[in-house]
């Protein structure tokens, strides 16, 4: 089948089995590999991205699913050799060891502070509780959202 | 310090957050083939015959290879210098198997789908064997490995005379199941070789790429030089990436295609392929004074290696090391035994054969503050080693030990008395939720010395702009290596850590070395680049001497520029002194220095919990946790504490969570949805105190090692608060609803 949807505000048309996987989509064939696989059944986080704003698991999500959406991935929150204040935060933080986990969590906070502006650490905490970070106590990531909200509200006034 | 003991974040915290950092799975070459695997259906038998035909009809498929058309040499995984005299245990591809999930066959494609859906058409005949899972079925005799006994190997020592009387006995028993590593990134790698100059190169995500180098040279008969291993971005390891597996595969595929080949393992293949920690059971027989001193501990040990022996029988002497690191034993006698049965592979894992030794000895110090009426901290306090003890094992001065330190200021920290005291109220005030408190101590070591010698070199080179590059083999794990050594010698040549280069193992390049494990990476690769940035400091203040002709001891640095303690108006940059020895002297600005420590300090940390279990579903919640830590003169003190907070997600996991189960049919838990990590909403607010006055002699600027030290505590301590808020005896991890709620009802049942 032929897929046309949006990647970072651009748009694309893939020739592509249904069932191949949107990981697959961006990693192989548009060389988005920011995006990761930690285990590929929807468990680990690695994987997320935005699916019109909200996260989803690309590796639990097909080509079939794709037809018109947006999708956000981490190459789409900064230009090249920028950080949004999101990334920023996780950097500055500390909240950034083997990265592994990274892009997959700063996606998953990304979807929370476009819908809840001024999180308290509970809701950080649920809002992450799809993405699995190996290296940290999570502290630093709890951290870096909260500092990112603070910077994004400072910025919107 | 300008530099050291000041927090900043890891060298490639930027590009991790943007995306664009990128691992082993990411990379793709020209030409590049896939590699996908097959595994053992069955957990032990003789392969006869290996079905390709189907396979290779699969469109882009490059080749199959099995035991019957590769090499029938063999390696071992555990290996990792030249001097080690190991039995070679492992093919490529096993004509033997021993578990379900040993290496059978590997499908090379032209893209992964195409070698995924090849690898599915494979047929592999088998004759089979009985096999054991687990303790009972190995230690009942039942059949492993052909040609072995079930015992593998037998340890025993003893240290000091048994006391004569007067002593209360404590026996206590635990158990730790295998459990996974769970780093994020699957294991990877990509192999290229060149045929015209017999050139191979492997990129992997590993903690010593001289330790491949010299197991698949040797494996591949190639000469040394024609090997280059090249440390890649690593996604968490913990222990398994350093173990090779993946990389003889690779290697191997690559050299019979004569072109790049890239092999990602699933999250299934890393759980049940790759290598986990292997289960380990204890028997204790504590003897303590009436005062709680430890007089004497016995301990009888067993440790289930898996399938392949690899470091079990290093693992079972090395936890008599551990033994003393952290308290004063007078009398240890321990015996232990290596069983092998049909189950994944035992290997190394954070912390190495510590975690073991303080699970079982911190359950037998609770259980002897229990039968002495004794508090656990105050039980503890009589036994800690203190500044100026001898390590009874390495006979090694422990130096500046902070343990005794630490358990009184976590206790303050802790409110340790207080929650005491709330906690009793809270259990008399209902009938469902019971919360407790707990404590564990553990100690490392910093350095293989003296089980190994141990040495490192490093290199530094001033550049024309008078910034600097730095040369060492070292293996960022993610934890901030390679800022941690630039940050050392910022310090010592006075200029900006963001002046300074430093790359990651790369044999073509870096000198030889044993690789970042055992803690050694701040101590001894730590202070390697200490003493070459030293070297480098002299020898740009020779030429400025010369140069300049300024008195020699007259200059010092300061600020990336040489001064003069009798001309203040003398600054003459860093850039300065380069580019006027390279045009009047035709000579480089560079200094090498080798390092080879004598000793091996104690490093130690106290972790101190607080939990709340729910006796009706059997769960635990983990209400507070602080983690306090003996640590020296802290690098990047801010990562130290991120990875003492991850270390004590770990234990929290090891303790209440974790394991990887193997049913009697051999399979073994394959998917992260059996087997559950603590996650974000889990965990409290871990707090982290770093106890920095008990400085090393010999370390960079008296720092210690934190990597392993810092998970030793922590599943004991998580552990000594369920026993608490119980007031049970529990000791086979992991403390799981079930078991907690079998407990109970027991209780329940002789309580009737
Ligand atoms: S890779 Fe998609 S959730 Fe783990
Ligand atoms: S930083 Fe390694 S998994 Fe999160």
């Amino acid at each position: 089948m032929i897929v046309s949807f949006y990647v970072n505000d651009r748009l694309v048309q893939l020739e592509t089995p249904p069932e191949r996987r949107l990981l697959d989509l961006l990693r192989e064939d548009l060389h988005l590999t920011g995006v990761k696989e930690g285990c590929g059944e929807g468990e680990c986080g690695a994987c997320t991205v935005l699916l019109n704003g909200e996260p989803i698991h690309a590796c639990l999500t097909l080509a079939i699913q794709l037809e018109g959406c947006h999708i956000t991935t981490i190459e789409g929150l900064s230009a090249p050799g920028e950080l949004d204040i999101l990334q920023n935060a996780f950097a500055e933080e500390l909240a950034i060891q083997c990265g592994f986990c990274t892009t997959g969590m700063i996606l998953s906070a990304k979807a929370l502070l476009l819908k809840q502006p001024d999180p308290d650490e509970t809701m950080i905490r649920e809002a992450l509780s799809g993405n699995i970070c190996r290296c940290s106590g999570y502290v630093q990531i709890v951290k870096a959202v909260k500092r990112a909200a603070r910077e994004l509200r400072e910025a919107a006034v | 310090m300008k530099t050291v003991g000041v927090t900043r974040p890891i060298h490639d915290a930027a590009g991790k957050a943007s995306g664009n950092t990128k691992y082993a799975a990411d990379v793709m070459l020209p030409n590049m083939a896939h590699v996908c695997l097959v595994h053992s259906a069955i957990p032990h038998g003789y392969v006869r015959a290996v079905h390709a035909e189907t396979a290779l009809a699969v469109p882009g498929v490059l080749g199959v290879f099995h035991c019957f058309n590769t090499t029938q040499r063999k390696y071992n995984r555990y290996r990792s210098r030249f001097s080690q005299e190991l039995p070679l245990e492992e093919r490529a591809f096993a004509d033997y198997v021993r578990f379900v999930g040993d290496r059978v066959a590997a499908v090379a494609a032209v893209s992964r789908e195409a070698a995924e859906r090849a690898a599915r058409l494979v047929e592999v005949e088998y004759e089979e064997l009985p096999y054991a899972v687990g303790f009972d079925d190995a230690l009942e005799g039942k059949n492993c490995l052909q040609g072995q006994s079930p015992t593998i190997k037998e340890f025993a020592a003893e240290f000091g005379t048994p006391p004569e009387g007067g002593c209360v006995d404590v026996e206590s028993f635990t158990q730790f199941p295998p459990i996974h590593h769970a780093t994020m990134e699957p294991h990877a790698c990509v192999a290229d070789y060149d045929p015209y100059q017999d050139q191979l190169v492997i990129y992997s995500p590993n903690q010593s790429v001289h330790g491949i180098r010299v197991v698949l040279a040797d494996y591949l008969q190639m000469p040394y030089h024609k090997v280059r291993v090249v440390k890649a971005t690593m996604g968490g390891s913990f222990g398994a990436k350093q173990e090779w597996f993946t990389e003889p595969v690779a290697a191997l595929i690559a050299k019979q295609l004569c072109r790049p080949v890239k092999l990602v393992y699933s999250r299934a293949e890393a759980m049940t392929c790759a290598v986990v920690r292997g289960a380990v059971r204890a028997s204790v027989h504590g003897k303590y004074a009436p005062n709680g001193t430890l007089r004497s501990l016995d301990v009888d040990l067993v440790l289930d290696a898996g399938a392949y022996v690899g470091n079990a029988c290093d693992y079972i002497a090395s936890i008599y090391g551990k033994l003393f690191r952290c308290y004063r034993m007078e009398h240890v006698r321990y015996r232990a035994r290596v069983i092998s049965s049909n189950t994944p592979v035992s290997g190394a894992y954070r912390g190495w054969s510590a975690p073991e030794a303080a699970l079982f000895t911190e359950r037998n110090l609770d259980a002897a503050a229990a039968k002495l009426g004794m508090d656990r901290i105050d039980l503890r306090l009589k036994n800690t080693l203190m500044p100026e003890d001898i390590d009874r094992k390495s006979s090694l001065p422990v130096e500046d030990i902070r343990i005794h330190e630490a358990l009184l200021r976590g206790r303050e920290l802790f409110f340790w008395d207080r929650l005491c005291e709330e906690d009793a109220v809270f259990n008399a005030s209902n009938n469902r939720y019971r919360r407790g408190i707990g404590v564990a101590c553990g100690g490392h070591g910093n350095t293989y010395y003296p089980r190994h010698g141990d040495f490192g070199e490093g290199r530094a080179f001033l550049n024309e702009d008078g910034t600097v590059q730095l040369v060492l083999t070292v293996h960022d794990h993610g934890c901030g290596t390679v800022t941690a050594m630039k940050m050392i010698a910022a310090e010592v040549l006075d200029m900006p850590d963001g002046d300074i280069y430093l790359g990651e193992g790369d044999t073509a390049v870096t000198p030889v070395d044993f690789g970042c494990f055992a803690s050694r990476t701040t101590f001894v690769l730590g202070r390697t680049i200490h003493d070459s940035a030293l070297a480098l400091r002299d020898t740009i203040l020779d030429r400025a001497s010369e140069l300049f002709d300024l008195p020699r001891q007259d200059l010092y640095v300061e600020n990336a520029a040489v001064r003069s303690k009798s001309e203040p108006g003398v600054c003459i940059s860093y850039r300065e002194v380069a580019q006027t020895t390279m045009l009047k002297r035709r000579r480089n600005i560079t200094a090498a220095a080798q390092f080879a420590n004598v000793t091996n300090p104690g490093v130690t940390g106290a972790h101190f919990t607080h939990v709340e279990v729910d006796t009706w579903t059997g769960f635990t919640r983990v209400l507070d946790y602080l983690a306090v830590h003996d640590i020296g003169q802290p690098i990047n003190p801010g990562m130290c504490i991120a990875q003492i907070q991850g270390a004590a997600q770990m234990g929290c996991g090891a303790a209440l969570r974790e394991e990887l189960v193997v049913g009697k049919d051999g399979r073994c838990t394959a998917s992260l949805s059996k087997y559950h990590l603590f996650l974000a909403p889990d965990l409290p607010n871990i707090r982290v105190e770093l106890l920095t006055e008990g400085r090393s002699q010999e370390g960079p600027f008296g720092a210690k090692s934190i990597g392993e030290v810092s998970f030793v505590p922590s599943a004991p301590a998580v552990c000594s608060a369920v026993n608490d808020a119980l007031g049970s005896e529990l000791g086979v991890l992991p403390f799981t609803p079930d078991r907690i709620l079998t407990y109970l009802a027991k209780e329940k049942e002789e309580s009737l």
